[in-house]
């Protein structure tokens, strides 16, 4: 892996050299959130944000798209148009989030759908500090190694700018004369100082390595029955997490002729009729087996199949749960009075 | 492959309300055309002179059943009908005018307005004995429901082609939340102003969330609701019980008054 160094001011320019290489996109501030949207020019963007509502999988699995249209003689597959989009200020979080969906959706059997939208993607990162509801340093997630194609560190007067692929080596190769490869001692102790402070930011820390089993020891406890009488199933933790990624399939056809097209819309497991089969059982008709269901497999059941939990501790949950349902709640409900003591061996 | 077998029958038919529906099924400029050559439109009570109710595939059924005339004809509808749709809070729920269903309530009003002696003027023999608001669904099978005050095309349209190609819709209950975590858009709930949408139908993709106004639950009632922890939510933020109640009912029909047990 390279890395460059790029001087603060020249880094307008870098973005304006990337809208020449395609669809930009990046942290806009809206109200009072922030969302990835598409832009012209550095200025619509603001790169001091803490986190969107949706994360990068509204460009790999959008909240509604088409994956085929059919006629009464044929079915044909659509895939996005192939181009470039390039989604700049993408915090660490969001980058193991991608690496997590990358693994769910190509490793065994490839989503052709996801597999189009993924192959149009450029990832450029963008480093960050914490507030109070970002737990990666728990997740293990606050630093990552691979997963983009650039990753563009903030320090005082300048970026160090991380290469992770040949696409992202590419994009610097040809804005050269904005780079340089001469990164000093001082830079080195530079980075390291502002790595250590960052990490002394975190406000928030649980228990995360010992959860699994926690979770299997409390498969029934009370505990969640707590959670099922205050969740809404508004579906609002899933649809904001950037790993879930459940979707529904429904068919719309068109007035005037036999024509149609089959749409996939993102789905939540919090949601009544989730689990319902043909032939009408409802394997989780209430909703603490529901909101149970959601934590297990995000916390637990993952790991078994994929090696690592889903949880990427962006505190998306934290943040915008209205009853205050989400990973922190959870972890201090199920280890209860050992909450405290575990929090502090965690960090060790 | 599947294709559809022959064009239905297709009537349109209003009680009470405000015509809404109807209204927003003629307003559907770019699909209107296809209305009306899809299916054979044979009735159509705000886009033609009123007459016979005829046998029908399907039957689109706008406003709630407030007279006995009103009862006789949906009645009728049902028996000539081999598919009825409410379409619309009011058939769905009983709508805003439910509200005044009440035994009690209903009685002091019409004494309101129509006096102690219970007079009534010669008008009532035509509609027929005034009687509480009441959804088409507390009288007659209804094998469809497509809420909305009005129906949102994007969510009618898609039921409703279903429909006239012999296919069964799909029932996949969500709340406008989920509409409204799709546009990006920041909670109300969070930023302690009362929403409705975790306890509301979605369909309208998220219409009045998206350009910062409340959810005022005119979908009707999201099947998943957990009401007595929205109340505590509402309260939370400032609302009293009372208050937190007398919204969730507002659009909420038959559905909350069962679900909030008659308190006020």
């Amino acid at each position: 892996m390279k890395t460059y160094k790029l001087p603060k001011d020249k880094f307008p320019n870098f973005i304006n050299f990337l809208s020449n290489k395609g669809n930009l996109y990046g942290p806009v501030k809206q109200k009072d959130q922030h969302s990835f949207e598409q832009v012209n020019e550095y200025s619509e963007m603001d790169f001091n944000y803490q986190r969107t509502i949706l994360g990068i999988k509204k460009f790999l699995t959008p909240p509604r798209y088409i994956t085929q249209k059919f006629d009464s003689e044929s079915v044909e597959d659509i895939f996005p148009q192939s181009e470039t989009n390039i989604v700049l200020g993408i915090h660490p979080c969001d980058i193991h989030a991608v690496k997590i969906l990358d693994k769910l959706f190509l490793d065994n059997i490839k989503d052709p759908y996801y597999e189009s939208r993924r192959n149009n993607l450029i990832l450029v990162g963008h480093s960050c500090l914490p507030d109070k509801n970002c737990i990666c340093q728990s997740t293990g997630t606050d630093i990552v190694e691979d997963g983009f194609d650039l990753f563009l560190t903030e320090l005082e007067n300048h970026y160090l700018v991380w290469v992770g692929s040949s696409k992202g080596l590419y994009l610097i190769a040809s804005a050269e004369n904005l780079f340089s490869e001469d990164i000093t001692k001082e830079d080195i102790a530079e980075y390291i100082r502002w790595q250590k402070s960052r990490s002394e930011m975190f406000e928030t820390s649980i228990p995360f390595k010992y959860m699994p089993d926690i979770i299997h020891l409390n498969y029934d406890s009370d505990v969640w029955d707590e959670f099922g009488d205050k969740c809404l199933s508004c579906g609002v933790c899933s649809l904001v997490c950037p790993t879930c990624n459940c979707f529904n399939v429904e068919d719309k056809i068109v007035m005037s002729a036999d024509k149609g097209v089959r749409e996939r819309m993102l789905d939540s497991c919090t949601l009544p009729g989730y689990s319902l089969v043909a032939g009408g059982h409802d394997f989780r008709p209430n909703r603490t087996q529901r909101i149970k269901l959601y934590y297990t497999h995000k916390l637990k059941e993952y790991i078994g199949k994929w090696g690592q939990p889903a949880c990427v501790g962006c505190g998306r949950c934290v943040s915008y749960c209205p009853v205050d349902i989400n990973v922190v709640t959870i972890s201090q409900a199920l280890f209860s009075d050992v909450y405290e003591e575990m929090v502090c061996d965690n960090n060790e | 492959m599947w294709s559809r077998e022959h064009k239905p029958i297709v009537g349109v038919f209003g009680f009470s309300g405000c015509a809404g529906d109807q209204l927003a099924i003629l307003h559907m400029e770019d699909a209107l055309v296809d209305f009306f050559t899809s299916a054979d439109i044979k009735f159509f009570h705000m886009a033609q002179s009123h007459q016979e109710v005829p046998e029908v595939d399907i039957a689109l059924v706008e406003g709630s059943i407030n007279t006995s005339k009103q009862l006789e004809e949906l009645k009728e509808i049902r028996q000539k009908a081999k598919i009825v749709v409410s379409l619309g809070t009011c058939a769905c729920y009983g709508g805003i005018q439910y509200l005044g269903s009440n035994e009690d309530v209903f009685k002091e009003r019409m004494e309101y307005v129509y006096g102690k002696e219970g007079k009534n003027p010669e008008f009532l023999d035509l509609i027929g004995q005034p009687q509480a608001a009441e959804p088409i669904s507390k009288y007659i099978k209804v094998d469809v429901m497509i809420p909305g005050c009005p129906i949102a095309p994007e969510n009618f349209i898609p039921i409703y082609t279903k429909l006239i190609s012999g296919l069964i819709p799909q029932k996949y209950p969500y709340p406008v939340c989920v509409e409204c975590k799709f546009k990006d858009n920041d909670c109300f709930l969070l930023k302690g102003k009362y929403c409705l949408g975790p306890v509301t139908a979605a369909g309208c993709d998220a219409i009045c969330p998206s350009i910062d106004v409340s959810c005022v639950g005119c979908f009707g009632p999201y099947e998943g609701s957990n009401y007595p922890s929205m109340i505590d939510k509402l309260m939370e933020i400032g609302l009293t019980e009372e208050e937190a109640k007398r919204k969730l009912r507002m659009f909420g029909g038959d559905v909350l008054e069962k679900n909030l047990d008659g308190d006020n």
